[in-house]
């Protein structure tokens, strides 16, 4: 297996480390870059193993269906205030249907997650729901974009800076990859986190820090940083970006070395240095996966599913791909639930759910769970107060949000987050009321943030590694929220 | 009408500018007329630095400035600049600084002033304040000497050296760098820095393929022969009049929202459809995905004699987007699709009607279920965000207005948005009997007609829409028929001063350059502008578009000039080149290559969402620079670029249930081609000229020829595979210039 990827190396003039091969580039300003990077540090690369795991679910994934309160506590919202707002139109999910959950921060107070979380028909596994009783994993509660912290009133007094576009698709998804929610930006938390480690704890990988299966993302692009991106587990790993055509003769050889060597050529025009530079990232991709160790753990054959279980492939290669920290992209889509939200989120949950145990399984069985943290992300929440009625009932978009964090490494089993107008991080279920971003009658139950993507994602990174003194480099608000890391990741 | 309100200053020529102007043209018109002179950056006599000062001292120390000195970032200098010649409206924003550090690192400075320079008028002073604007990075250190070049029209000048904080450092010329001190007269006469990259072979063909690149699905050797008798345009106005489609749209019956088991709509044959039960295997294919509207359109693109509407209406496609992906059964696809090609050169007031209320888009983006009683802000958010306005307050360049701290300003709220949703509720499906529903089909939503209102389930409130100056029906009374609202509302967003500026650098992005000077939208913008009431808006706009100087010309050296080829117009392209057919060489093409396009990142008539394959405010990593297509060129479409090429090249598509033609390219003349010249230099010239316009360097042919020799001569069909599979895949040639 070496020797076939050594032949190939051989053949096609690839197969340096990124810094080695930047040196060879050196018009391309990204390579150069992380050269410099790689020069200018003198930290060492760690020597253990982590990676974070962003599932992005497009649309705006309802929270309000996804943890719901299955108490009947007088001081907090409880199942009856949830029902009495989202039952007459046919949107409450019964009681008794609800997988219950002991939160310790709500008091030990029980909360039920979407029944769609654990066991489903034709499901091939428990999915994540006895992750929580297993200390596995946390949620983070009422989580948005925010410029600053911010109460209903100084929404209202315009005194604290506003997200800009709130309840918009495409900027929300924006502000929750970028990481900043006060002006648009052309890079994601992820590409930033890279930006300024790659060359540190990854010197000779063969591969870019960030690998998405979705497609250069937002959230993946860093000022220097591009993604390894590759399509999901239908596709061998070995295939996946491997040019057909090529043969072992000398007439291929000679095709190859020409396409190679037109990749070096005209690199002043920025389109086709770009366009070249991506290609060879690929290429020198592709001689590293050229072979690959099957997992064991069986996946379900979905989207999701398929896309986890090629970053699980990934990860199980990491020391061929001499990566020390990886971080993972992969998204699920159709989260817009304007309408028949019942089966249509259900539906998603449950692929979520059985495709992120199926992942937890296969890192337990790689003996890395501890190394890996898989989280959620979504452009936002949706409305408390649905729109439309009976199969047809869905939701508009809204704000605050609650996220999952699963792995070894979570301190499992509770809440994180700030403080609601009760006290806890749960907001109150009161159209209008005090953590509701609406005002007036037709008010639907947009929370407001107690939480910002700033501090969820600072925290992730803090044990990805990432030094407090690059915090703000990575996130240039952070200073504007006062604690800057949630607490739900061991050491 | 009159032109509209330019927001930027005129100047008034100088008669010695004129002159200059008129030489230049003579000049130029004795060969070809529409490539615009390469501007010269003016160093300092003798030395490879940029002659600058600071902006604010007198011209007067213009003339001693001698000694090489740093200026500090954030300052405004002035830099020369000759060789150009500007037209009435072309100002500051016409040129564009570029920088780049030691590092490799890349700037864009502002510009904030062009004029000439007095009683010297061939020169023009460039005011540029030593900041980025591309905002990608942080602003560049201020540690040396960095090469700053200007670019206008598309064509770069030479780089020299500017002193950032101070002078040295590690940056290096360019090799051909020579000094280009202050010219004495109009007609000095400046080697130009590299000859090989301003100039080709044979300019007016050069620009001909240009032209086909941005006005059609790729050239051909019978269009380029129309083109070249008739002129760019004549050309264009024999297209605006050119019936469309050539091949019929497909007849594909409205259908049940839920697939029947025998996929025939009903089991009475006397309801609609009326095929018998389980006659059409393929029913579900054809009915149920966008299977037969994706053949069409790539046989349309293929052969279609109407080329530039088809271009235009995929362009359009792209902004007002509705997916396959929400709406399954295909009858809607073609319905939406007949709007935007009507329309492609249309006005854009009704465009927007038309297509608000086309039904696709009302099940797309739910306004069909949005009512007084449970309203839906989908629509009402999109149709500012994505279709009109944008998010954020333009100036007529397109460039962002920003408030006095320096953000850009929004040009709605939330509560905008609720005004809106509640105008565009009480809206449905044209379900009615009677003429106005000539499609309508019981038991099939119909996806046909346009949608018709219900007055009952309006939300007939007062309400309060967009506001700018001399803002059209901002408040809309109680009450009022919805109908009406609804004309109302959309003058209101019509009459937006971004609607002109967003629509023109949007189809500037598709049909020319992904970052088009400010200088560029104005012009195109105005025109849209000007003819605001005009049932040929578009095609005003459109032809404005293509025969702008910064589209003209036969070479473009600007480093951020041009598009990468969306997956579609890679594959179009390359198959236009070569006489595209059937499999077997007997036939036309059946169109059946979306499956293969889809592996590149564009599954058409499905976009993934509502922001399209791509967005067009994309921005690229490393360069910094706005390119759209960019975010479906990751590491996995770049191969399967090369594999789309790969399997087109060297073998076929073949034929299969889904095709019973398959496709193929014809490489008859090619080949005939390499076997007559055992060099291959025969070959690569018309490679060269056909597929790059001419811009092949000489080390691109070289390093092509090595590979294309190794192949004996006795095999001329893989001499020209091979050429073909280079070029092709090569990043040069992926990327329209």
């Amino acid at each position: 297996m070496k020797q076939n990827r050594r032949e190939f190396i051989k053949r096609s003039g690839c197969g340096l480390g990124m810094a080695a091969l930047a040196t060879q580039f050196k018009h391309f300003g990204l390579m150069s870059a992380l050269a410099q990077k790689a020069d200018d540090s003198q930290a060492k690369a760690p020597d253990d193993y982590r990676a974070l795991v962003c599932v992005f679910m497009v649309g705006g994934n309802d929270g309000n269906n996804t943890v719901i309160p299955n108490h009947n506590s007088t001081q907090l919202s409880n199942y009856s205030t949830y029902y009495n707002i989202r039952n007459a139109d046919g949107l409450a999910i019964k009681q008794n249907s609800l997988l219950p959950i002991s939160v310790p921060r709500m008091g030990g107070l029980s909360y039920g997650l979407n029944p769609n979380l654990g066991s489903i028909t034709h499901g091939i596994n428990g999915g994540i729901y006895d992750l929580w009783a297993r200390g596995k994993m946390s949620i983070a509660a009422n989580v948005g974009t925010l410029v600053a912290p911010m109460t209903k009133t100084q929404f209202y007094d315009d005194t604290v800076k506003k997200p800009y576009q709130l309840y918009s698709h495409a900027d929300q998804l924006t502000q929750f990859q970028s990481g900043r929610a006060d002006a648009q930006t052309f890079t994601g938390w992820g590409g930033r986190i890279a930006d300024q480690s790659a060359a540190r704890d990854n010197p000779n990988a063969l591969v870019p820090m960030i690998t998405s299966i979705s497609g250069a993302q937002l959230f993946t692009a860093g000022e220097d940083t591009f993604p390894l991106a590759i399509v999901n587990a239908q596709t061998s790993l070995s295939q996946v970006l491997n040019p057909q055509g090529f043969y072992g003769t000398a007439i291929s050889r000679a095709q190859l070395e020409a396409f190679n060597e037109l990749r070096k050529q005209n690199l002043d025009g920025n389109f086709v240095a770009a366009a070249s530079n991506i290609t060879e990232q690929a290429m020198q991709a592709n001689s590293a996966l050229s072979t690959f160790q099957e997992i064991s753990v069986p996946f379900p054959n979905t989207n999701i599913g398929n896309q986890l279980k090629q970053v699980a492939r990934m990860i199980k290669k990491r020391a061929d791909l001499r990566v020390n920290r990886q971080i993972f992209y992969v998204q699920l889509g159709g989260f817009d639930t304007h309408i028949a939200q019942i089966v249509g989120q259900g539906t998603l949950l449950g692929q979520f759910s059985q495709a992120a145990r199926s992942f937890y399984d296969e890192m337990v069985k790689q003996g890395v769970s501890d190394k890996v943290t898989l989280f959620t992300m979504t452009d936002f929440s949706r409305t408390l107060a649905p729109s439309g009625t009976g199969a047809n009932v869905g939701t508009d978009h809204a704000w605050g949000n609650n996220l999952f964090v699963i792995g070894g490494a979570v301190k499992g089993g509770d809440f994180y987050g700030g403080e609601t107008s009760n006290g806890t991080p749960c907001p109150s279920l009161i159209l209008d009321g005090p953590d509701d971003a609406d005002h007036g009658t037709g008010s639907r139950g947009r929370w407001i943030p107690t939480t910002s993507v700033e501090q969820y994602a600072a925290t992730l990174a803090k044990w990805y590694g990432l030094p407090d003194s690059d915090l703000p480099e990575v996130f240039p608000n952070i200073e504007n929220f006062p604690v800057k890391n949630l607490g739900f990741m061991q050491a | 009408m009159k032109r509209s309100k330019s927001h930027r200053a005129r100047h008034i020529l100088p008669a010695s500018l004129i002159i200059f102007v008129f030489i230049f043209s003579i000049r130029a018109q004795s060969v070809y007329n529409f490539d615009s002179p390469v501007p010269v950056l003016i160093s300092e006599n003798d030395s490879l630095r940029a002659l600058a000062i600071p902006a604010e001292k007198t011209a007067a120390r213009l003339f001693s400035q001698k000694q090489s000195k740093a200026f500090s970032p954030r300052s405004k200098i002035v830099l020369y600049v000759t060789n150009v010649n500007l037209m009435p409206d072309e100002d500051a924003s016409a040129f564009r600084v570029y920088v780049e550090d030691a590092k490799k690192r890349k700037y864009r400075f502002p510009v904030v002033k062009a004029e000439p320079v007095s009683g010297q008028e061939w020169v023009f002073a460039l005011t540029v304040e030593l900041r980025d604007t591309l905002g990608f990075r942080k602003q560049p250190e201020a540690n040396g000497d960095v090469l700053i070049g200007v670019t206008w029209r598309g064509l770069a000048s030479n780089r020299l050296r500017l002193g950032l904080g101070k002078t040295g450092g590690a940056v290096k010329d360019d090799a051909e760098a020579a000094p280009t001190p202050f010219p004495g007269s109009p007609l000095v006469n400046y080697s130009k820095p590299s000859n090989s990259k301003f100039s080709v072979a044979e300019p007016e063909a050069a620009d001909r393929t240009r032209f086909m690149e941005q006005a059609t699905f790729g050239p051909t050797a019978a269009l380029d022969a129309n083109i070249k008798r008739a002129g760019f345009s004549e050309w264009l106005e024999g297209q605006f009049q050119a019936s469309y489609p050539t091949i019929p749209y497909p007849d594909i019956p409205l259908m049940p929202f839920n697939e029947p088991g025998n996929c025939n709509g009903s089991e009475n044959p006397n309801n609609y459809p009326p095929d018998p039960p389980d006659l059409y295997p393929q029913c579900r294919r054809d009915r149920y995905t966008m299977f037969q509207v994706q053949n069409w359109f790539f046989k349309e693109a293929f052969y279609g004699e109407a080329q530039l509407r088809h271009r235009v209406a995929w362009a359009l496609s792209q902004m007002w987007v509705v997916s396959g992906i929400e709406t399954q059964q295909a009858a809607h696809m073609v319905a939406y699709h007949k709007v935007l090609s009507d329309r492609a050169f249309g006005n854009y007031r009704a465009l927007m009607k038309e297509m608000t209320l086309n039904p696709a888009m009302g099940n797309y983006l739910d306004m069909m279920s949005s009512t007084k009683d449970n309203p839906n802000e989908n629509y009402a958010r999109e149709i500012l965000q994505l279709f009109t306005i944008g998010v954020f307050m333009l100036n007529q360049d397109g460039t962002l207005q920003r408030d006095e701290t320096g953000n850009p300003i929004p040009t709605y709220t939330q509560k905008t948005v609720n005004n809106f949703t509640k105008v565009f509720t009480g809206w449905g499906l044209c379900e009615v009997s009677g003429p106005n529903c000539p499609n309508r089909a019981i038991g099939a939503p119909n996806y046909k007609d346009p949608m018709i209102l219900k007055q009952s389930n309006h939300d007939a409130s007062a309400k309060t829409l967009l506001s700018y100056p001399g803002a059209i029906s901002e408040n809309i009374d109680a009450n009022l028929d919805g109908a009406a609202e609804l004309d109302l509302a959309l003058d209101n967003i019509y009459n937006h001063p971004n609607v002109a500026p967003f629509v023109s650098r949007f189809l500037i992005q598709h049909l020319v350059t992904s970052d088009p000077t400010p200088a560029y939208v104005g012009r195109v913008a105005a025109v849209f502008d000007e003819n605001r009431e005009s049932p040929s808006q578009l095609k005003e706009v459109i032809k404005t578009i293509l025969l702008d100087p910064e589209a003209r010309g036969s070479v473009k050296t600007d480093p951020n000039y041009g598009k990468l080829r969306e997956p579609v117009q890679l594959a179009t392209n390359l198959m236009r080149h070569f006489g595209v057919q059937s499999a077997d060489g007997a036939a036309q093409s059946d169109g059946y290559i979306a499956h293969m396009v889809n592996q590149m990142g564009q599954n058409i008539f499905y976009s993934p969402t509502v922001f399209n394959y791509y967005p067009p405010d994309y921005v690229v990593p490393g360069p910094g620079i706005n390119g759209p297509e960019f975010a479906v060129m990751t590491t996995g479409t770049a191969i399967s670029r090369t594999n789309f090429i790969n399997a087109v090249v060297f073998k076929n598509i073949g034929t299969d249930v889904n095709s019973q033609t398959g496709t193929s390219i014809n490489l008859a003349e090619m080949r005939f081609i390499a076997a007559s010249d055992f060099t291959c230099n025969q070959l690569i010239n018309a490679l060269n000229e056909k597929m790059m316009h001419g811009t092949l360097t000489e080390q691109n042919k070289q390093t092509i020829l090595k590979a294309v020799r190794t192949v004996p001569r006795t095999n001329p069909m893989l001499r020209a595979r091979m050429a073909i599979y280079l070029i092709a895949t090569s990043s040069q040639y992926q990327v329209q210039r």
